[in-house]
């Protein structure tokens, strides 16, 4: 029996369940209506939490050698592992924040181009520059004038 | 008849038919990249659908379906590598016939197969969807509430091991859209005082961001990897011979039926899919074989099986969503989401109330199967053109194309953060094991469970009517059998108990909720599962003792 990465995330379910169940009698309770808004997420968090308490015990039980291990790194070995992940994540979540300021157009143009460039290296940055021209102009065209959806203008670029 | 022409106008229009044209390419060319899936490629169309009429929009993601189907075959062929998980077993006769010369052979008898089970599988959804829909009617919202935990604990299940972490998924879709206002009567639920949260999750962009933003960030995490191209083949020249592979198929017309029959049977079970199909019908082409020494040698059977049934299993998995609004695996789960978001609601009531879309959805799938013969040349050639396509740069178009898909649902940016946090955890999920597919279907089927459990308990406030009805104590039996289904497979051929009771107590149990719906034909049915679970149980037993 030995902690490892199945209990920890079992745990966190746990928790999780148990925060929820807290949460869920904030909902407020209508004098009309049969069932109460929180009864059916009652119901689905105390199934998560009686299934996350079996997973945490399957955990337990569960030889060494069939779970698979967490890699032990330092940071920057962690870093460099997930280095990709981490760049995309980062990358879109700028994009988001800044896409009121950019625009649709603009804001893909360079989310694609900085990821492109990010992801494939600096050797090829005129065809990622392309690419992400091409793409994003193209897409942005497709939506606005053929499928006539409004896409989101900037605010600093106008378009 | 009226309606049928009504249909086909709206199937036959210039505008739809080009949808079409471009949906089957799209779905050959998705289907023919390994690690793009077809539910991917499907989700994806979402989006662009919502603009179009209902017949339009599902016409165009049934081309992608059936593009997609069909497409894994070419890349697992040619290459080796299954395009779709729905091809796996595809490789084992198709890639050998190609490398021993036969390539223009090996595709022919693949999109042929893929042809007769498409068109096997539509011609048994007009059939049988209508009979479903009849039986459909039965149900009370008692039975849908326990169809929707049926379809959701199989699901589960098909995480074998895993059993706990698909339940957990599964639960977890079910909260997730329990965020923002309940739909009954109007109060915010987990908001957390977000307007954002109060609005609730839009569950295209929850989906969107599950499985593909998911999907792309895992086939980026390598580095390495993720800066190939997925074949380096500067050309392939091959021509597909359509007609010595008409002739093989009408040689082995049998194997072409069984694995089609095998493919629709799957699709209509919740959550099993093309990938559990193409295995299962390769193995019965196998078994049935009287000369199977050929087999994963380049076999012609060895290929018409698993692409027979893969083709097949969409008219399966369609047919429980027209007549029940259940859909049978995740692809149809999109599709409920793609009439929800139509504001039609799929029931037993569906074929009836909306014949135009239902015969719609019919000759949508009987065409696209033709478009499909009609393009497979073509593709080819552009399929070598994206295969030399380095990974990075495919995911990051498509992850744009994604981005500007959401937005356009309800041009609103909040649409883009769900895409991006579920995406998260997706990916999260992902590297700990947990499948995806029971928490779509909870995310899809969440509503129409809370709906039904709440409608039911307004009629009566007992609960113990969820055991107590024939049709909701049915689908709650074939639940729990269903939870048991992954330790009865890890006890095969241990010669336990379990392994020999199992399948004579399924029948025991599911004779009880048979007598209690009555009429000659399930009373006849219930003393037929009684008199062969005591037979098996009695030989069994005998064994047993002898042991």
């Amino acid at each position: 029996m030995s902690f490892n990465r199945d209990s920890l995330v079992a745990l966190c379910l746990i928790l999780a369940s148990g925060g929820l169940m807290l949460a869920s009698f904030e909902i407020r309770e209508p004098d009309y209506g049969v069932l109460s808004p929180a009864a059916w997420p009652r119901i689905i968090i105390i199934i998560i939490g009686g299934l996350s308490v079996i997973y945490l015990i399957q955990s337990f039980s569960t030889p060494q050698k069939d779970i698979s291990p967490v890699p032990k790194k330092t940071l920057k070995e962690f870093v460099l592992y997930w280095r990709n992940v981490i760049a995309v994540f980062s990358i879109f979540a700028l994009y988001l924040l800044a896409l009121p300021y950019l625009g649709m157009l603009v804001g893909n143009i360079l989310f694609s181009f900085i990821l492109l460039t990010v992801l494939g290296g600096w050797n090829a940055i005129l065809t990622h520059l392309v690419i992400a021209l091409g793409a994003s102009g193209g897409m942005w065209i497709l939506f606005t004038h053929v499928l006539e959806v409004f896409l989101p203008r900037g605010s600093l670029t106008g378009f | 008849m009226d309606i049928f022409l009504e249909a086909l106008l709206n199937i036959i229009d210039p505008v739809t038919l080009t949808y079409m044209v471009i949906g089957v390419g799209a779905g050959l060319m998705a289907g023919s990249i390994p690690g793009f899936t077809i539910a991917m490629a499907i989700v994806l169309t979402l989006p662009f659908t919502f603009s179009m009429p209902p017949a339009q929009g599902l016409a165009t993601m049934i081309s992608v379906l059936v593009g997609g189907l069909s497409g894994g075959l070419m890349s697992g062929i040619l290459t080796g590598i299954p395009g779709t998980p729905s091809s796996v077993a595809t490789t084992f006769d198709g890639f050998p016939m190609a490398r021993a010369g036969e390539p223009g052979l090996a595709l022919g008898i693949g999109v042929w197969s893929s042809f007769c089970g498409g068109i096997i599988s539509a011609i048994l959804l007009v059939l049988f969807a209508p009979q479903l829909a009849m039986v459909g009617l039965e149900f009370q919202p008692w039975d849908f509430f326990m169809l929707v935990m049926f379809a959701l604990t199989v699901t589960a299940s098909l995480a074998g091991e895993h059993l706990v972490k698909g339940l957990i998924a599964g639960a977890a879709g079910l909260f997730i859209r329990t965020v923002g206002e309940d739909d009954a009567v109007g109060v915010g639920r987990f908001d957390f005082g977000s307007d954002y949260l109060l609005t609730g999750f839009d569950f295209i962009a929850v989906l969107i961001g599950l499985f593909a933003f998911s999907q792309l960030l895992s086939d980026l995490r390598n580095p390495v990897t993720a800066r190939n191209a997925l074949s380096d083949r500067k050309q392939v020249k091959v021509k597909i011979e359509h007609r010595r592979a008409i002739g093989i198929l009408f040689r082995n017309w049998t194997v072409v039926i069984r694995s089609a029959l095998i493919g629709m049977f799957t699709g209509i079970l919740p959550g099993a899919g093309g990938s559990i199909a193409n295995i299962l019908a390769y193995d019965q082409a196998k078994k049935a074989a009287k000369d199977d020494s050929k087999f994963g040698k380049g076999d012609p059977r060895g290929i018409i099986a698993p692409e027979a049934s893969n083709n097949a299993v969409e008219g399966g998995a369609l047919t429980p969503l027209m007549a029940l609004g259940i859909p049978g695996d995740i692809t149809a789960a999109i599709m409920l989401g793609a009439l929800l978001m139509h504001d039609i609601v799929p029931g037993p009531t569906f074929i009836k109330d909306e014949p135009a879309l239902a015969y719609s959805i019919y000759i949508a799938f009987f065409l696209a199967s033709f478009i499909m013969i009609g393009m497979q040349s073509g593709v080819l050639r552009v399929f070598v053109l994206v295969t030399r396509i380095k990974t990075y740069i495919l995911a990051t178009v498509i992850l744009t194309f994604a981005t500007i898909g959401v937005f356009a649902l309800h041009n609103s940016i909040e649409d883009i953060w769900t895409l991006f946090f579920f995406g998260i955890l997706g990916f999260i999920m992902r590297q700990f094991g947990f499948p995806l597919a029971p928490m779509i279907l909870g995310v899809v089927l969440g509503n129409i469970a809370e709906l039904n459990l709440a409608r039911a308990l307004a009629i009566d406030s007992d609960p113990m009517l969820f055991f107590l009805r024939p049709w909701s104590l049915f689908f709650a039996i074939i639940a729990i059998f269903s939870m048991v289904f992954p330790i009865y497979q890890k006890h095969r051929d241990t010669g336990s108990l379990l392994e020999r009771f199992f399948s004579p107590l399924v029948l025991l149990s599911i004779s009880l909720p048979l007598f209690m719906m009555g009429g000659l034909l399930r009373t006849t049915l219930a003393f037929a599962a009684i008199a062969v679970s005591s037979f098996v149980m009695w030989r069994r037993f005998g064994k047993t003792k002898k042991g």
